[in-house]
């Protein structure tokens, strides 16, 4: 499947919204850009690469002719992409026990969003409003967003090993090295193949 | 500004496909038939920009229609979807694109509306932000890092697990000779 790359899942899903409720969402991603603690959940969950939300006013689509009709819209729409870890079924699940509250204040605004709790009216929207993927490519399609952050912690270690060992005799060494592999133990899981499932 | 987190851009182009009834491929079944082709892996032509860290295309044929009592409504075009996370500035990466993968470019981009080629890369990247949709919301796990940072960051993490494996056991002494070795090797992979 196309929004499969490795352990990268590609969603892309729009929603429509009534134009008056936009400045209203405009305003929560304002706050939650600037407010950073209210971020917490999606950080901590820790299995997004990269998403991003997207708000088309509804004269807003791009128009590159006079000989490209012009769209004839009463809504405005939300996209909204994500770049996750994991399956589908996962993500969705993870989202509705964690972000609940998170999610309805960003989708409440879309028409016909029936919240993230019960699971199940909620994945049936979502797989209604998704798009799936013509391609995807992702640069390390082998390691998870918590991979690469283990990575970069190994890599500080090491340097920090390096630089505190330059003239340090051999006893002093297997010291720090010991206190090294204690530090770095818990990042040095292999990255292997992706999940399979849905 | 929000298309921007940390040290990563997040890019959202949408741009209008050509609609021709005469056509004998529909231009965006095109779309879709060249990416179905497009490799995935090291080979991507993403691979050869270096600093993309994922990146999309959808083509997206219509909006979807929720159910009553939303209204129906329809798209008078079709949309390319593209969505890049990178490193770095808009321009540079615009015009690596037009500069690095043309080909790859022009086999996608020519089906859409006003699409100008990318012998002028500066065209391109004009006609590019006209299509750019501004980010409402953006969130980066990892903005500090590039691509290449990395991608180095995950071979030095294998090569450790594996020394750290090899030198179980060992005297200090020796541990201490092998980890010299194995710096000079992860110095010399970093400048590579």
């Amino acid at each position: 499947m196309t929004n499969i790359n490795g352990k990268a899942y590609a969603m892309t899903a729009i929603t429509p919204m009534k134009a008056w409720k936009s400045p209203i969402l405009r305003l929560f991603f304002f706050i939650l850009g600037h407010v950073k603690p209210l971020q917490a959940d999606l950080v901590n969950l820790s299995f997004i690469h990269f998403a991003r939300w997207v708000l088309i006013g509804r004269s807003k689509f791009p128009r590159l002719s006079e000989s490209q009709p012009q769209e004839q819209l009463r809504y405005d729409y939300l996209l909204f992409f994500s770049n996750f870890n994991g399956t589908w079924n996962q993500y969705i699940d993870a989202f509705s026990d964690v972000l609940e509250r998170g999610l309805n204040l960003v989708w409440r605004w879309s028409e016909k969003y029936p919240g993230a709790r019960p699971v199940t009216p909620f994945k049936r929207y979502i797989a209604m409003v998704q798009f799936d993927t013509d391609y995807y490519y992702t640069a390390y399609p082998r390691a998870t967003t918590n991979d690469v952050k283990a990575a970069h912690r190994v890599n500080a270690a090491l340097e920090d090993l390096a630089r505190q060992s330059a003239s340090m005799s051999a006893e002093q060494f297997g010291a720090a090295y010991t206190r090294f592999l204690v530090a770095v133990q818990g990042d040095l899981g292999a990255t292997g193949v992706g999940p399979v499932g849905t | 500004m929000a298309n921007q987190s940390g040290n990563v851009y997040g890019l959202t182009i949408l741009s209008p496909i050509i609609d021709d009834p005469r056509a004998e491929v529909s231009h965006d079944c095109a779309i879709r038939d060249y990416l179905a082709s497009l490799p995935r892996d090291h080979r991507s032509p993403f691979a050869k920009l270096g600093s993309t860290h994922l990146a999309r295309m959808v083509v997206m044929d219509d909006v979807i229609f929720v159910g009553a009592p939303a209204r129906e409504e329809h798209l008078q075009s079709k949309y390319l979807v593209f969505e890049s996370n990178f490193d770095g500035d808009l321009d540079t990466y615009l015009r690596r694109m037009a500069e690095d993968i043309p080909t790859e470019v022009d086999a996608v981009w020519r089906h859409c509306i006003g699409y100008p080629g990318v012998r002028d890369a500066a065209a391109f990247a004009a006609y590019m932000k006209k299509c750019q949709l501004e980010t409402t919301f953006y969130f980066a796990d990892v903005n500090d890092k590039t691509v290449g940072q990395t991608l180095h960051a995950l071979r030095v993490q294998a090569g450790v697990a594996e020394f750290i494996a090899a030198q179980q056991g060992k005297p200090a002494a020796e541990i201490q000779a092998a980890f010299q070795q194995l710096m000079e090797k992860v110095r010399r992979e970093g400048k590579g």
